[in-house]
């Protein structure tokens, strides 16, 4: 027994260590799959507050960039208006109540976000107070940026579509072939669509939007363009690398949506597949 | 030894933030640089830290690393691989007459080609260990090792020009 505690004494440094690196490592390995290591993220409320002083002072050398964006779209927007209001059938279309209001937007803001690492993550400065839970669906002013991993009262942090843990569903929307964007490009601004099949005629310039249905982006909403195809010989998939839309780089004004009919398809959907 | 611990614990909370706030933001090379300056805090803790102490302030330094980052365990394994790798380079890197206990592990005290043995090999350790558990993977592993030697040089040039502009015993030599 007396060599027992003889042994660990002399090993307490190299124990300590083990016992740490264990540690470490699960959470490294379960901290990813779960939401159990939610305090050791950026939505934690004391590191999002930090985060947030850091926007406060850094917000004002990105007015430019947004301002020109905000116009923009206030300019896009201006367009539908006035297109809708001339457009025969809009009345017709306001009071269909099949045609009722399929997804909300809610505007937040980036205020910390990460676009050249291996898995990159945003943090918004909106929360569960304001209805945000994870699985929820972000989208910039161009194109799709994520999907909301964790959210604390005031703050939630984003998986960034610049990564390995989310592939959302796309199609290419000039004929209607599906497949799944995949960032391994390492580049910020391009990423790959894979798995459609080689007979698809794929060419430089084509659109990539969100497929949809999956409760997280609408349908239809920009992804990017093609803009390289490289076929290996050796597979059956076209090798087809897209520019994406958003500028993942630039942190500003972002939109995160909630599917409203989302839980009326899924009842519906878990309705046929009993037996 | 209150002025040494108030001195680390300022380092510590610097670097954090030089680090989450500052350098995490900076996009050098498209991502082939990423310079994870927060390990000079393991660097230039006091020769007569006891072991115990190394290990447990580096994975301290990890896990708010971590916190930042959102990428739990990740900095806190490197920074504990770091740490225990520390006290095996320190009792390798012994000069003949010990560790002179007036003395600190930077260039001043210890001269160029000792620190840059010791910060190089622990900086090397600790960015190869992050940077294949970042991508979790071996079949980049030319990219990968690419990645953490041209980061870690990154790393050990500011190691090197924060002592240059920080230390005050150039000054009053």
């Amino acid at each position: 027994m007396r060599d027992l505690f003889r042994f660990f004494f002399r090993q307490r440094n190299n124990l300590l260590f083990l016992a740490l690196l264990g540690i470490s490592l699960s959470l490294l390995i379960g901290g990813n799959m779960h939401q159990r290591a939610q305090a050791i993220s950026s939505s934690n409320n004391a590191i999002g507050q930090i985060y947030l002083w850091r926007h406060d002072l850094t917000e004002f050398t990105d007015l430019r960039a947004v301002n020109q964006q905000l116009a923009q779209e206030l300019a896009e927007e201006r367009t539908l208006n006035h297109t809708s209001s001339t457009g025969k059938d809009s009345v017709a279309l306001r009071v269909d109540s099949a045609r009722k209001e399929a997804y909300k937007f809610i505007n937040a803001q980036v205020i910390n976000s990460t676009a050249h690492k291996e898995r990159n993550y945003l943090t918004l400065d909106r929360g569960t107070l304001d209805g945000i839970h994870p699985d929820l669906g972000v989208v910039g002013m161009n194109g799709i940026v994520g999907i909301v991993r964790d959210a604390s009262p005031h703050f939630s942090l984003v998986t960034s579509i610049l990564g390995n843990e989310i592939e959302p569903s796309v199609v290419l929307s000039r004929t209607g072939h599906y497949g799944l964007l995949k960032w391994d490009t390492n580049d910020p601004a391009t990423a790959s669509m894979v798995d459609v099949a080689k007979y698809v005629p794929v060419h430089v310039g084509d659109p990539v939007v969100t497929r949809g249905g999956d409760h997280v982006f609408p349908a239809g909403f920009p992804v990017g363009t093609v803009i390289a195809v490289n076929d290996d010989p050796g597979s059956n998939f076209h090798g087809i690398t897209i520019k994406l839309a958003e500028d993942l780089t630039r942190s500003g004004y972002v939109h995160i949506v909630f599917d409203l009919l989302g839980n009326e398809r899924d009842s519906l959907e878990a309705k046929t597949a009993l037996p | 030894m209150i002025a040494t611990i108030r001195s680390n614990v300022l380092r510590f909370i610097l670097l954090v933030l030089l680090q989450a706030l500052v350098i995490d933001h900076i996009d050098l090379a498209n991502g082939w640089v990423v310079p994870y300056i927060y390990v000079l805090f393991i660097l230039l803790l006091p020769f007569d830290t006891p072991d115990w102490a190394t290990l447990l302030l580096g994975f301290l330094m990890g896990m708010v690393m971590d916190m930042f980052s959102s990428t739990p365990g990740m900095h806190a394994s490197a920074c504990v691989v770091m740490a225990y790798a520390r006290i095996w380079m320190l009792r390798a890197l012994v000069p003949r007459e010990g560790y002179d206990p007036g003395k600190r592990p930077i260039i001043q005290h210890m001269g160029l080609a000792w620190f840059t043995t010791y910060a190089g090999v622990l900086i090397l350790v600790h960015h190869l260990w992050l940077f294949f558990v970042e991508v979790y993977r071996f079949d980049d592993f030319l990219s990968t090792f690419l990645r953490a030697l041209m980061s870690a040089i990154a790393t050990f040039i500011l190691c090197l020009l924060s002592q240059a502009l920080l230390s005050r015993d150039i000054r009053t030599r």
